[in-house]
């Protein structure tokens, strides 16, 4: 399970939301290089039809794969009070050659995404990750350095934290809280709500970016 | 990684398997100065692939299967023996394909018995159970020798030892052998560095064996 928002931002204003992201974690900023495939399986496999994430860390020196399954997200009046989704989420750590495993049970490659970025991660309550990207798509299958970004001139970021059915209102919390630190950026809601870019964002990164962060926002 | 054989139980053309064969076999490793540690016990999942026009057959492999591992508690392993494919993952993936819903566990075994410290070599013995049987479907043993990782290096001394191995139990005249699979592991992308991948392909192996050549009998 976890609890997800996104947002936009202009790839102009990322070196300042960098800026205020490393002055709110505390910690270090990691490199995000992620080539993503997205799998799907034949017409007749399964009582229902599935999806399977594979994620490819490819800032390692090797390569590194996760399996990821992402679930419906809660639903109900609790959920929608929440400004966060809270989804089933499950990963593992797998090796190089599960690909060629799902392809053999009957998978096939749907789209594959190429994320270049960095992200930070982070205690607050929960463990949140922050992550911002340029979202490229791939011409030619698995072609990653020919990848081209799917919307130019824009970024997209994520936070997320893990959550357990018995905290997950604790860790939306935590999250929610977090955001609004971010909100003179980057606006952050609901997957598939998108709220735009914010209007007065330059200004901010602006102010950021001439002291170096030290400006409360 | 130390690097381990897998056997399995063979019994003479005319007789089955029994839990007397574990007996015995745990008996020897005794005899010949093993030192009791405790039980292990590892499971094998037999995946279908789950299908919903059934007159509809796409091109599915038949053999996929995954295990747990007694002494890699926290991962799980995936083989397809036909395609060469074995696959290590957290534990978690298990939960995973329970989510896809697109193959479910259909036959599941157990291995469980006794493990031992005998020198420089550690030994599993144990019985082969479907779940919820007390049919004995097989009885297998890991031999491991823990100072190499390397296949190649550890070949003489674990061939040795299986030598030593049969020569003790077969002063028990017991109606069958252990038997030891030379295997390619460079098919399923192996390399000579002994990992636990090296151990998922050799159950898929040794099970698709005890499967074509043992019969089941009541334990």
């Amino acid at each position: 399970m976890e609890c997800v928002v996104q947002g936009i931002i202009e790839t102009q204003h990322v070196e300042a939301l960098e800026i205020l992201l490393q002055g709110l974690c505390g910690v270090q900023r990691e490199r995000l290089r992620v080539h993503e495939l997205t799998l799907k399986s034949l017409p007749n496999l399964g009582s229902v039809s599935s999806e399977v994430r594979l994620l490819c860390d490819l800032d390692q020196a090797e390569p590194t794969w996760t399996v990821k399954h992402v679930g419906g997200a809660m639903r109900g009046a609790g959920a929608d009070q929440l400004s966060v989704m809270v989804r089933a989420m499950i990963e593992s750590r797998v090796s190089k050659n599960a690909l060629r495993m799902f392809y053999s049970l009957g998978y096939k490659l749907d789209h594959e995404l190429l994320k270049v970025g960095f992200a930070f991660h982070f205690q607050r309550t929960a463990h949140i990750s922050v992550s911002v990207s340029s979202v490229s798509k791939m011409p030619k299958i698995h072609a990653i350095d020919e990848a081209v970004p799917v919307t130019p001139g824009m970024q997209i970021v994520d936070v997320t934290a893990p959550a357990t059915p018995e905290n997950y209102s604790e860790v939306a919390a935590a999250v929610s809280s977090f955001c609004e630190f971010l909100a003179p950026l980057v606006h952050l809601s609901k997957p598939f709500i998108s709220m735009g870019v914010v209007p007065t964002a330059a200004a901010a990164a602006a102010s950021l970016m001439s002291d170096g962060g030290g400006t409360t926002l | 990684m130390p690097v381990k054989w897998v056997l399995y139980w063979q019994p003479n053309q005319g007789t089955t398997v029994s839990t007397q064969i574990l007996n015995e076999a745990t008996q020897c490793v005794e005899s010949i100065n093993g030192v009791k540690e405790g039980r292990w016990k590892a499971t094998l999942n037999y995946y279908k692939p789950m299908l919903r026009d059934q007159s509809n057959h796409p091109d599915l492999p038949r053999d996929f299967l995954g295990i747990s591992l007694a002494d890699q508690p926290s991962k799980y392993y995936f083989v397809i023996r036909s395609q060469r494919i074995v696959v290590e993952a957290d534990a978690s993936i298990q939960l995973i394909m329970e989510k896809l819903q697109s193959y479910k566990s259909k036959v599941s075994l157990y291995f469980d018995g006794f493990q031992y410290q005998l020198g420089d070599f550690r030994v599993r013995v144990g019985r082969v159970v479907p779940v919820h049987s007390e049919s004995v479907r097989g009885i297998v043993m890991e031999v491991e020798y823990l100072p190499i990782s390397s296949m190649e290096k550890s070949r003489k001394v674990m061939e040795e030892f299986v030598e030593i191995w049969h020569e003790a139990l077969s002063k028990r005249s017991l109606s069958g052998k252990f038997v030891n699979i030379e295997l390619n592991f460079g098919e399923f992308g192996l390399a000579d560095t002994y990992t636990p991948q090296h151990t998922g392909v050799q159950y898929a192996i040794v099970m698709a064996h005890m499967i074509a050549t043992v019969q089941p009998a009541r334990g």
